[in-house]
């Protein structure tokens, strides 16, 4: 034997033939339990309703892999956490892929094949990787202890705000005592592991293929040099070895067997996560089949068989928690507990042999594992949980399928239904009436055209808050100046246009909306142009991202891009600049639904003004309260308002002058919350139209014929 | 059992809208269309009694006298839950008032047998508040009108109701079935009918009554079964009021102008 050829891998020397044979019936026992424990789960989600994935399926696996090893969806406002968990992560898996490679070759190539790889400069390369692996394991998970045992984050707390100190499911310590004893178990599996190698190379000193080559794998190196000058002789170590590779072994085994049933099953679950992921799962909610008669979940199995890997894949992180508007404004809502209470309710019933009666798949409720009213109506669908999960967790489906069952069930706030019935029989939550939807432009100087009526380049579609809202029919009146001044042939619907429905949808009222939609979808068929604006970013996002399921497919955008577009063609230019000190606020259905986030900053660095940004911008950007429907429904009395929330934020910025909004809903929320947070008088809201309208003031010669 | 719930398709005016060239209602054009909100309550009423019932089913039919879109009204009572819908309609009913109508509902209640018979207190464009009072004089059956509470066991011979009247007062009355109650506001809480549960009631039945289905004749409808009809509806003359502004001695000036106008005629 070359000598190369014995520097390899001790594995089980010094072993009876009968422990070895107890080691590999031990082992495949775990495999054995490990594979219940994963049939278990995949018929948990095969017992959810069926879905069809879009989108090529590599394609998904090169989105999943790059997540998985950047580890940024990790980081993202948790730096610390997020090199924590690279550690634990690279370090794992290299530990991992070292203990499969020698199964690989002493297992299956070796009495197989003969072949054998694990020896010499591989082997001694191969245990100075898995050195350092360990270094970066036992260094991530100590900084994860430190962190839950003494950062105390708001976010790891798991008290609900959903239910109260008493309940069963209050602040659940159940979970606290798994987080703990997973990190446990892996912080010992790795110590033991070192001390094991040290162990093994005091005992077998005396061999110079051990001993020599020692410095490959220097933290055992270093170890074995300490026990050594400690006084640890080479039988004692022969023994701590042989206990200690016991162990270590055994609390391997149970790691592996009790993966599918713990959180440690996160491995796997956030991966196909990720595989599943749907990039607009907040921006284009699913369509309720013709054929299906409930339109909304009532039962844990009306979700579909992904949403229940959802359900799995939640790591309790607490971004979502965290993001939430309504959880921060005191609301009983916190999307993680959504997902852990279905998660729970889940467990609970199926993954039996048996899946229990329809009664005892009830969602709805305030029971263990059930999702009251309140926390559902609570959710403005901001997307601010769905945007921040690591794993891809998608909460607003979840939620808004939830609430098509309490809209089936009239479960909701009486002003909710009213609105409801008023759109349904004017088109537009004002209650108007439809011939007044054009109403604003007649304070023009010029006529707006009627796109039904001539063709125009760009088609208008105002909605109902820049439509009917008073204070934001000004805002309107100033942007149709605007366009006339820059020359765009534009048009809007007058009556042929109704509310766009991405609010109705969300409320969860899923065939007005399809009503909605339609009438839309046919009347801009009525219409010749040749794109689309809106100032609203609520029509925006449901006419770009959800009306090509009703037929209807536009090349659409938001004033802020049409604007910025007529500046760099010279078509407007900043005559009066501005040098305002300002913060924008992006709106959620702009910003985080579809990414809008640079037009409106280009365009106040056009006008001259100088932007401090708030904390929570963005991708952060935290929602005025309005969304989901929520503008219908007045919050609860003596409660922070979302809105107010924000408005404090912005009011710490010193020197602020103008609060800018891009969103008809939002100019009329802030502006609110502005007078009711006692910031009146010391800055403004305004649109940021206003602003542009500013800069660029009125030829007064030309006003007033002479 | 079966309760037979009288609705009416009623009638919203729409922003400056305009009187029909015969000047005896408004522009058709001009209006938008609901389910009278009283008959909303009065058809949860009859739909609560129904999905308390245990031992005796009990069956909700909606009726109402009307054209096709008249449709849309009983599509919602379906989705709300009635089981089924009648309407009964000719042309001979065109120009019907409130006595009228009851003939033809008091029609509908005899072919129908139900044991009560809801109507709202009154409709919302109309507000004759004799229908459904009128129907029980031409069936000869008991009545109460004004009703804001209700117990009726399914199948039971007589129910008991309070009414209210002036002052505060309630009256707690027990009435024999069938009977007639017109159902008022507030008396319970009418449920929201999805859209999506209004398409799918597109699946149930409506049953399409003419005159003859129901016993009745062109003589018994429209103008020439009616005790009144409507001569002409019109929009009064606004009173003018005006801010005169200016200091005291020009608001004096104006004021002796404005008299003087008003005298011109009559010097």
């Amino acid at each position: 034997m070359s000598r190369t050829d014995a520097v390899t891998r001790i594995l089980f020397e010094a072993f009876s033939a009968v422990e070895v044979r107890l080691f590999y019936v031990l082992g495949y026992a775990a495999i054995a339990i490990f594979a219940y424990g994963v049939y278990v789960q995949i018929r948990k989600y095969r017992r959810g309703a069926a879905l069809e994935l879009e989108g090529r399926l590599w394609a998904r696996f090169g989105a999943m892999f790059r997540s998985v090893l950047d580890g940024r969806s990790v980081a993202r406002r948790d730096r610390g956490a997020g090199v924590a968990h690279r550690l634990i992560f690279y370090g794992f898996m290299l530990l991992f892929a070292g203990t499969a490679t020698i199964t690989l070759e002493y297992d299956i190539l070796e009495p197989w094949f003969g072949i054998r790889f694990w020896h010499g400069t591989f082997y001694l390369v191969f245990s100075l990787i898995l050195d350092v692996a360990g270094v970066a394991l036992i260094a991530g998970l100590l900084f994860m202890m430190y962190r839950r045992g003494w950062m105390r984050l708001p976010k790891l707390d798991y008290a609900r705000p959903d239910r109260v100190p008493g309940d069963p499911d209050f602040n659940r310590p159940q979970y606290r005592r798994e987080d703990w004893a997973f990190l446990w178990i892996l912080l010992i599996i790795g110590c033991t592991g070192y001390v094991l190698e040290a162990a093994r190379l005091v005992w077998l000193a005396d061999r110079p293929d051990v001993w020599d080559t020692r410095w490959w794998s220097p933290v055992g190196a270093l170890l074995a040099q300490f026990m050594r000058a400690l006084g640890l002789g080479q039988q004692a170590a022969a023994l701590l070895r042989h206990g200690l590779w016991w162990f270590h072994g055994l609390i391997a085994l149970v790691l592996i067997a009790l993966i599918p049933y713990t959180k440690v099953k996160h491995i796997f679950t956030a991966a196909a996560s990720l595989l599943v992921r749907d990039p607009l799962a907040a921006q284009r909610l699913p369509r309720v089949p013709e054929s299906q008669v409930e339109a909304g979940a009532a039962k844990i199995t009306d979700f579909n068989w992904k949403q229940l890997l959802n359900l799995d894949a939640c790591t309790k992180c607490g971004r979502c928690h965290e993001a939430c508007p309504a959880r921060a404004v005191g609301a009983p809502l916190s999307p993680r507990d959504v997902i852990l209470s279905l998660r729970e309710f889940a467990h609970a019933t199926l993954e039996s042999g048996a899946v229990p009666s329809a009664a005892e798949l009830d969602v709805h409720g305030k029971a263990p594992g059930q999702v009251a009213m309140e926390t559902l109506w609570s959710c403005r669908t901001c997307m601010a949980c769905v945007e921040i999960c690591p794993v891809a967790v998608e909460h607003v489906p979840i939620i808004v399928q939830m609430r098509r069952k309490l809209v089936e069930d009239g479960a909701m706030d009486p002003l909710l239904t009213k609105t409801l019935q008023t759109i349904h029989k004017t088109g537009n939550s004002f209650g108007e009436s439809k011939r007044k939807r054009g109403a604003w432009s007649k304070g023009l100087p010029f006529a707006v055209k009627d796109a039904r009526k001539e063709p125009v380049d760009v088609l208008w579609f105002v909605g109902d808050y820049a439509s009917f809202d008073p204070r934001n029919q000004k805002v309107s009146q100033l942007f149709a100046a605007l366009l006339q001044e820059a020359q765009v042939d534009f048009g809007i619907l007058y009556d042929g246009e109704s509310n766009a429905g991405n609010d109705v949808r969300r409320v969860g009222e899923e065939g007005l909306y399809e009503v909605l939609a339609t009438a839309n979808v046919n009347a801009l068929a009525s219409a010749s142009f040749k794109s689309v604006v809106t100032t609203d970013p609520h029509s925006f996002n449901t006419i770009r991202n959800e009306y090509p399921d009703f037929g209807g497919k536009y090349e659409i955008q938001h004033y802020t891009t049409l604007l910025k577009q007529l500046f760099a063609e010279k078509r407007l230019a900043v005559t009066r600049p501005l040098k305002y000190r300002v913060t924008f606020h992006d709106p959620c259905h702009l910003g985080r639904f579809n990414k809008g986030y640079d037009a409106p900053r280009e365009l106040l660095a056009l006008l001259g003004c100088e932007l401090v940004e708030m904390g929570r911008c963005k991708a952060n950007s935290f929602c005025c309260g309005a969304g989901g429907g929520r503008i219908w429904v007045p919050d609860p009395v003596g409660s922070e308002k979302p809105a107010q929330n924000r408005m404090k934020e912005a009011a710490m910025i010193p020197g602020l002058e103008v609060y800018v909004v891009s969103c008809p809903k939002d100019l009329t929320m802030f502006e609110d919350a502005l007078k009711t947070t006692g910031n009146e008088g010391k800055f403004v809201v305004k649109e940021l139209i206003e602003l542009i309208r500013e800069a660029i003031p009125v030829q007064r010669a030309e006003a007033v014929p002479a | 059992m079966k309760i037979l719930v009288a609705v009416k398709q009623v009638a919203a005016l729409d922003e400056d809208f305009e009187i029909r060239a015969d000047g005896r209602d408004v522009d058709p054009d001009f209006l938008i269309r609901d389910l009278n909100e009283w008959d909303d309550f009065s058809l949860e009423e009859a739909v609560k009694i129904k999905e308390a019932a245990a031992a005796e089913p009990v069956e909700v039919v909606a009726v109402s006298v009307g054209p096709e879109e008249v449709d849309e009204a009983l599509r919602k009572c379906l989705a709300k839950g009635a089981d089924r819908a009648i309407r009964i309609w000719d042309a001979a009913i065109e120009g019907s008032d409130s006595i009228a109508i009851a003939r033809i509902l008091a029609a509908a209640a005899r072919r129908e047998a139900p044991q009560l018979l809801f109507a709202g207190v009154q409709s919302s464009d109309q507000s004759f508040a004799s229908t459904g009072i009128a129907a029980a004089a031409l069936l000869g059956w008991p009545h109460a009108a004004v009703v804001t509470q209700l117990n009726l066991a399914p199948g039971a011979k007589s129910a008991v109701l309070r009414r209210e009247l002036e002052g505060g007062l309630l009256h707690e009355v027990e009435i024999q079935c069938p009977a007639v109650l017109t159902i008022q506001l507030g008396i319970n809480t009418p449920r929201y009918a999805s859209l999506r549960s209004i398409k799918q009631a597109a699946a149930k039945p409506i049953e399409v009554l003419s005159l003859a289905d129901i016993g009745l004749g062109a003589a018994d409808v429209g103008e020439a079964g009616s005790l009144s009809r409507v001569r002409r509806m019109y929009v009064p003359d606004k009173g003018r009021a005006q801010l005169i502004e200016g200091d005291a001695a020009q608001q004096a000036a104006r004021l002796a102008e404005i008299i003087r106008e008003f005298k011109g005629a009559h010097p």
